[in-house]
């Protein structure tokens, strides 16, 4: 029986070819992480495994025994909100914010790879995720910030 | 359904300003309310004040822009104000979130009844403090003596242990603008710490227990209809707990999400009725089909007016089908106690849904609830809302909770589309720049005519003037979309109006100040070329810049943009709105409307477009329908130029219709080329 690791916590699955997705969403009732698509092109499923984002609803838990996965449900920290959950709070980088968590977890995918990335490379980063309300330039602003923050 | 503290109760009429022949009515059959009058407001005596509203949050900001004006009419801060939403047992009757009517309509009830209840504190308050109200002063929930400050009594303190309801007062004196504290500033959302932590609940997020998760068989093309199931298989696999054979509606019930999508998968069904129509024939439909004409502008007479004229230009324009793709697919779960019933659904209407369930069920109104959750994304689209009645059937039939939830592809070809329309426009004008006839026939897919006639009028000074809109025939279901007609209609005039320009080799701004007296269209114009710094001259300049003005809602927009086209891209580079929609709540949440309508309008005008084949939607998911990305976002600048004492207009939809022609206009600046079809980038040539 494959184990996960989720936000911190062991998890047995009993079903490895689960749909990593649905797992998390109505096996552990983690509804953070997002349906929008179903074809791994909105983004709105991003979770991280093992510090890598990923698109859960490409993934089945088999593919990711193991390894670690963190969940928008699992950013924040004890002292608060993660520094780029505040960013996206701070510039209203949202509307109706279903897209939010899944453009959160790959940002924070990018500024553990890359502390300082460009407008270019955010763009390039964030271009697998749909934000349909089109909150684009306050997404964008987020994420400069939040890199600014951390690097601070 | 009084409570302890000073309940405010007041018509629910700003909810539906034209509640028989109206918009909502015609669109969707809505019943009236039961009740005309309803809970507004709740101080509690904690101090915390609630309130109520029928409308739904989409991302339009409204719980925000509520809670801010009732804390300035309240002199509350705004912490101590919580919204409840869209809940047909604890908020007003509503007739639907569409229309830009939130801040418009409910929003003024609203500081009504915030005003209201100051006034009856401040009465309280006289008694209690044995001072007269004029010598009384409210800040922070508390009343105190001007001339002596001690002398004070805190909005709990005088209603704990009450009972106490007022009437709204229609003519109570409302906040003067220079006293406001949050209004008109831009605050940060109350709600925007839900959304990044992933604490939000969305319909698709609601999972009840016991709950099964349903599959629903779908025709394979529109107009499809079951001639036979065999469900066998699908009965017999794991997981699955029945397979529902409802009339029309046959679904999969089961115990998780894959099991159902697996036995879903094992029915073998055939359909009766043709498979037919493609989007290609949509132009000859509409032109065959068009009927029930309105004349929605008329004045002088064209043809005295083309006689008049130097130049006579004719163009014809073509707008294809749109999907809305709201990123939430449509979800509902519903769950029967005895013959009380209740659905959470995404939808728009959450009262027209509550009417259609208990016409349905020959329930009293009262055994329904409707609960709308947070929305992820609706854009016209979840007004209509099937997923509702379909989770309230399967629950019946089941004895348990059941989920409907569409996927990506179902949520496409069960919603609505945007209509196609074809538009023809016959313009006469003389050499010295004035347009002296103007004649503007436009059909529209659908029996729709509220949605053709939204934005088709024009709005310079033009002595002849006949303007008609059509219904048609549709292949596929539509139905309202951002703005409705309105982008639509624009990209026609807009475009249009800058042809003209061209033939009279004037610049595009200069020829439209030519024709244009009001002051307001004359205001956004001047402000976006300024803030643009338009240089002057006729088009095609080879620069790529786009001009279009445009009314919606009442509000008025002026856009000017530029852009390159590389082969057959078009890389639209900044963009800057001006917006008048008189005064504004919330300026950040004006500002992150009209960018977004920004980003939606540049979708539309380059590169989206449903196709259909043999009367099927063959780009229903996200392989082959293309969405605005955050690559290929220009800059965006909204200027806000309303004036303050003007009431507030919608913020929502005019940002949209000035979009598709301002990149036409650019496009053909840029290269030369007229395109009179959208999408542009597939009309495009190298």
């Amino acid at each position: 029986m494959p184990t996960v690791t989720v936000n911190g916590e062991d998890k047995q699955a009993s079903q490895p070819q689960r749909n990593l997705l649905s797992y998390l969403r109505y096996d552990l009732g983690l509804t953070g992480t997002k349906y929008g698509c179903g074809e791994g092109l909105c983004g709105a499923c991003t979770v991280m495994v093992d510090d890598q984002p990923i698109k859960s609803c490409m993934s089945t838990v088999g593919s990711v025994a193991g390894g670690s996965i963190t969940t928008i449900e699992g950013l924040a920290m004890a002292g608060g909100l993660h520094p780029v959950q505040r960013a996206f709070v701070e510039e209203s980088a949202m509307q109706c914010g279903y897209c939010i968590p899944g453009f959160i977890m790959a940002a924070v995918g990018l500024l553990s790879r890359q502390t300082s990335p460009s407008q270019d490379v955010i763009r390039e980063a964030l271009s697998g995720n749909v934000c349909r309300c089109g909150a684009y330039v306050r997404i964008q602003r987020a994420v400069e910030r939040a890199a600014r923050e951390t690097t601070e | 359904m009084t409570s302890e503290g000073l309940t405010i109760i007041g018509s629910i009429a700003p909810g539906f300003p034209v509640s028989e022949s109206g918009y909502g009515a015609r669109a969707y059959g809505n019943t009236q309310p039961g009740l005309p009058s309803a809970r507004w407001l709740l101080v509690r005596p904690d101090g915390n004040v609630t309130a109520f509203a029928g409308k739904v949050e989409y991302g339009q900001n409204i719980r925000t822009g509520f809670a801010v004006e009732v804390a300035d009419e309240l002199r509350v801060p705004l912490e101590q104000v919580g919204v409840v939403l869209g809940d047909t047992e604890s908020t007003p009757w509503d007739m639907g979130t569409f229309g830009s009517q939130s801040t418009a309509r409910v929003g003024l009830q609203l500081r009504k009844a915030a005003a209201t209840a100051r006034e009856a504190l401040l009465e309280l308050a006289a008694g209690r403090l044995d001072v007269f109200t004029q010598d009384l002063v409210v800040s922070d929930g508390r009343i105190a003596s001007k001339a002596d400050p001690n002398r004070s009594v805190s909005y709990g303190e005088l209603i704990a242990g009450e009972m106490l309801e007022r009437e709204i007062n229609d003519e109570v004196p409302l906040t003067q603008i220079g006293d406001f504290q949050a209004m008109g500033s831009s605050v940060l959302r109350m709600d925007a710490e839900a959304r990044v932590t992933g604490r939000a609940i969305y319909a698709q997020d609601v999972l009840l227990p016991g709950m099964l998760f349903a599959r629903i068989l779908r025709p394979p093309a529109f107009g499809q209809q079951l001639a036979d199931a065999d469900t066998s298989v699908a009965e017999q696999m794991p997981g699955v707990m029945a397979v529902a054979k409802e009339g029309d509606l046959i679904a999969v019930l089961a115990e998780d999400d894959e099991s159902g999508d697996r036995a879903l998968a094992t029915i073998e069904a055939t359909w009766t009725g043709e498979r037919a129509g493609t989007h290609l024939d949509i132009p000859q439909l509409l032109m065959d089909t068009k009927r029930d004409p309105i004349s929605v502008q008329a004045a002088g007479d064209v043809e005295e007016g083309l006689r008049a004229a130097e130049h006579v230009l004719e163009g014809t324009y073509y707008v294809p089908h749109v999907a809305h793709i709201p990123l939430e697919p449509r979800a509902a779960v519903a769950q029967w106690e005895g013959d009380r019933l209740t659905v959470w659904a995404g939808t728009q209407r959450p009262f027209g849904l509550r009417s259609e369930l208990a016409t349905h069920f020959r329930v009293p109104e009262e055994n329904v609830r409707v609960i709308a959750p947070e929305i992820g994304g609706a854009f016209g689209t979840k007004s209509w809302y099937p997923a509702g009645l379909e989770a309230a059937r399967l629950a019946r039939f089941a004895g348990r909770p059941v989920r409907v939830a569409y996927s990506r592809q179902e949520d496409t070809t069960e919603g609505t589309f945007r209509p196609a329309a074809l538009i023809e426009i016959k313009s006469g004008f003389r050499s010295d720049g004035r347009i002296t006839a103007w004649e503007f026939k436009a059909y529209h897919t659908g029996p729709f005519p509220f949605i053709a006639q939204r934005g088709s009028e024009t709005p310079y000074d033009i002595d002849n003037v006949a303007v008609t809109v059509y219904s048609a025939s549709s292949l596929v279901r539509v139905g309202s979309y951002r703005s409705l007609g309105g982008a639509v209609n624009h990209f026609a005039r807009e475009s249009h109006i800058d042809e003209i320009a061209s033939v009279l080799a004037l610049d595009p701004v200069e020829f439209r100040l030519r024709n244009l007296s009001h002051p307001r269209f004359r205001r956004v114009l001047e402000t976006a070329a300024d803030a643009f710094d338009w240089q002057a001259g006729p088009a095609p300049s080879r620069r790529g810049a786009g001009v279009a003005i445009g009314a919606d809602v009442g509000s008025f927009v002026g856009t000017c943009l530029e852009l390159r086209v590389e082969g057959r891209e078009v890389k639209v580079q900044r963009v800057i709105t001006a917006l008048d929609s008189g005064l504004t709540v919330n300026p950040e949440g004006a500002k992150n409307q009209v960018e977004g309508s920004t980003i939606m309008g540049l979708g539309t005008a380059l590169y989206e477009a449903v196709e259909v084949r043999n009367g099927v939607v063959v780009n229903a998911s996200l392989t082959r329908y293309q969405l605005p990305r955050i690559n290929n976002t220009p800059l965006i600048e909204v200027l806000l130029v309303g004036d303050p004492e003007t009431p507030s207009t919608g913020a929502g939809e005019p940002g949209i219709v000035t979009v598709a022609p301002a990149i036409a206009n650019g496009v053909f600046d840029a290269t030369g080329q007229r395109l009179r079809e959208l999408p542009l980038q597939r009309h495009l040539v190298r």
